[in-house]
């Protein structure tokens, strides 16, 4: 029996639990801020790693890893959001055939609980297949591929991206009431307008969640980064990259992200300045908060005046 | 006390024809009508003077009823809103209904003059609302159903293969308990079963009159006229409930189905929605679930009492609450039990 006592004692535990949550994110928070800030500048975020900084460290900035981190998000929530969106809406309005449903639940599971590493190491074995050299470039006239461009990275981190959105997309749909689904059959819609106008609108907090936990785990990831993308840390884009006639070609060549800058310069990797690390880390974590307000206000839906 | 009292001589005539109606036909004549409402051997409505009606007994009549549908009346006689009583928009044979094996109605039979209000009434659990949700085919949804027999609408079976659902749901359409607005504005709401038949998305001004139309006939339109674009969840409970209905006239049902929908409303938006109901049986039929049996005295023109998933029996309304048959409708209109 509950004694007053042992209530509060689980009051307390409770408070206490809370309490070092929030001191462990505020220290963490106060040292990237502290160790960060310094090295930002205007320069540290629009150029390249400087030439010959190897030696001296990681000079220069961390432009090339922005854009990179960018790129694998944008080109794997491409994939992701549609095909996870996609899934949700079967595993929730359709569930038909029943094994197909439970398969591709524990296909999400799996996807959800296995390291990305493995699903690079596996990325690396089908894109290297020299018929898929279009999606990286082929390796002499070996008939394979490189397999490592930011198109095979984008297209694995897709994956990895997958889960969250079916997840929190899934709940959101489960969570519109059945009485507006049923009132708008009675109005003579059909199932694929009612999900369209009904459902899908309905579940867009829910939706945006799972986009922004997709986007954090896509930024954060590192071993598809190395192992897709190549280690060209201190490799600046070439000039004009982002020129419709050049973007295919860069897309298909190696690169880098702020995860793998990170570990690059820090005291861990080759760089040891660890300066630049912190830098490139508060770089990271302000995108992943940004991202996170910009798509949880825009999926906030304001109906009408007021 | 206020104009629901108000008697009505109109409604009254029209209570008395359909009395007659149903005294002078027993159940098999009534299945003939459904088939056949030419049947030459169906007895035809006899001219005798109305009965006389107590003030008690009259049904709530709109004070202000613009369009008050009972106020016209045919050169035959009859109530206009109800040309011939025998002519069953709706007919209900045998239809059984279980959900995982278990049966819930047992070979229900209903019948729904047109342009009247049916009243459903009965204890919890007798299947009331599964009947209604039966009739525009919303109980299939349960994957566990099963239905059989028949619910014919204008003389064609709604179960009959090769019906179309979406056209099905547009001629009956529901309004449900509680008042479940889509999260739109509220133009939205009534455009919602306007918009996306046309092949191409038709344009706010295009719709505006019909809206308007709608919104009146729902007696809402002065409320909202300027707030269109407010939205829907924004109004009151009753707003919101005559809103739904607003929102199903928009798809032009011949049929609506109402599940108690003053169950969630105050007093005050109840008579609203009551003398809504009222205004609009005559262009269409209505078919309503309710707890309350004083609101089912008020607006119901037809009664029919369920008990365990049985029609116990069924008829003009004044009959089934005023002089029932069976002693269990006798118990359950005296308050003995339900």
């Amino acid at each position: 029996m509950p004694t007053r006592l042992s209530d509060r004692g689980g009051v307390a535990a409770a408070y206490a639990a809370g309490g070092v949550l929030v001191i462990a994110v505020t220290v963490i928070m106060a040292w990237l801020v502290w160790q960060g800030i310094s090295t930002i500048s205007w320069d540290f975020l629009t150029t390249g790693p400087a030439p010959g900084s190897l030696e001296q460290g990681v000079a220069g900035g961390i432009l090339p890893a922005l854009v990179g981190t960018l790129i694998v998000i944008v080109f794997g929530m491409l994939v992701a959001i549609p095909l996870g969106l996609g899934v949700a809406i079967f595993l929730t309005e359709y569930r038909q055939p029943n094994w197909l449903a439970k398969g591709t639940d524990t296909a999400i599971d799996l996807i959800f609980g296995v390291p990305s590493v493995v699903f690079a190491l596996f990325g690396l074995a089908i894109f290297s297949q020299g018929w898929l050299s279009w999606l990286s470039n082929p390796v002499g006239d070996a008939g394979m591929a490189t397999a490592q461009s930011f198109f095979c990275a984008s297209l694995m981190m897709a994956l990895i991206g997958l889960p969250p959105v079916v997840r929190s997309s899934q709940a959101a749909i489960l969570g519109v009431p059945n009485q507006q689904r049923e009132a708008s059959y009675s109005l003579g819609k059909g199932r694929l307008t009612t999900i369209r106008r009904i459902v899908v609108p309905g579940a867009r907090p829910g939706i945006a969640t799972g986009i922004v936990l997709g986007i954090g785990r896509i930024a954060g990831d590192t071993a598809i980064v190395w192992i897709l993308l190549g280690g060209a840390v201190l490799q600046s884009p070439p000039d004009g990259w982002y020129l419709p006639w050049n973007l295919v070609d860069f897309l298909r060549s190696e690169g880098s992200t702020l995860t793998t800058y990170i570990y690059f310069s820090s005291p861990a990797g080759e760089g040891n300045s660890p300066g630049p690390a912190y830098g490139a880390a508060f770089v990271l974590m302000v995108v992943i908060l940004f991202v996170n307000i910009a798509l949880i206000r825009l999926s906030r839906r304001k109906i009408g005046k007021r | 006390m206020d104009p629901m009292e108000t008697p009505s001589n109109d409604r009254a005539d029209e209570r008395a024809v359909r009395q007659e109606w149903r005294h002078s036909m027993d159940r098999t004549a009534d299945l003939k009508a459904a088939g056949d409402p030419t049947d030459p051997t169906v007895p035809a409505v006899a001219a005798e003077p109305p009965a006389p009606t107590t003030a008690a007994d009259v049904p709530a009549a709109p004070a202000a009823a613009p369009e008050a549908p009972a106020a016209a009346t045919s050169s035959s006689g009859h109530p206009a809103h109800v040309a011939d009583p025998r002519d069953l928009v709706l007919a209900i044979r045998g239809l059984r209904v279980s959900f995982s094996g278990n049966e819930i109605l047992h070979g229900v039979d209903i019948d729904a003059p047109r342009g009247g209000v049916v009243a459903l009434v009965g204890p919890s659990g007798c299947g009331k609302t599964t009947l209604l949700r039966s009739v525009n085919r919303l109980t299939e949804l349960a994957p566990t159903a099963s239905i059989t027999g028949e619910v014919q609408l204008d003389g064609s079976n709604i179960y009959d293969r090769g019906t179309d659902l979406n056209l099905l749901r547009r001629r009956v359409g529901m309004v449900f308990q509680q008042p479940n607005p889509f999260p739109m504005t509220i133009f939205d709401n009534v455009a919602f079963a306007m918009r996306e038949q046309a092949k191409t998305r038709p344009s706010r001004s295009s719709l505006m009159p019909a809206v308007q139309d709608v919104l009146q006939r729902a007696g809402l339109w002065d409320e909202v006229k300027d707030n269109l674009d407010r939205n829907a969840l924004s109004l009151s409970g009753g707003q919101q409930q005559r809103l739904c209905i607003a929102r199903t006239l928009a798809a032009n049902p011949e049929v609506i189905l109402m599940d108690e929908p003053c169950s969630a409303l105050d007093p005050r938006s109840t008579a609203r929605i009551e003398e809504l109901i009222v205004q609009l049986a005559g262009s269409l039929t209505i078919v309503i679930v309710t707890h309350n049996l004083a609101q089912a005295k008020r607006i119901g023109d037809y009664a029919a009492y369920l008990l365990n998933g049985d029609v116990i029996e069924q008829g003009l309304a004044q009959q089934v609450f005023e002089d029932p048959t069976e002693q269990s409708t006798r118990d359950f209109v005296s308050g003995m039990f339900g």
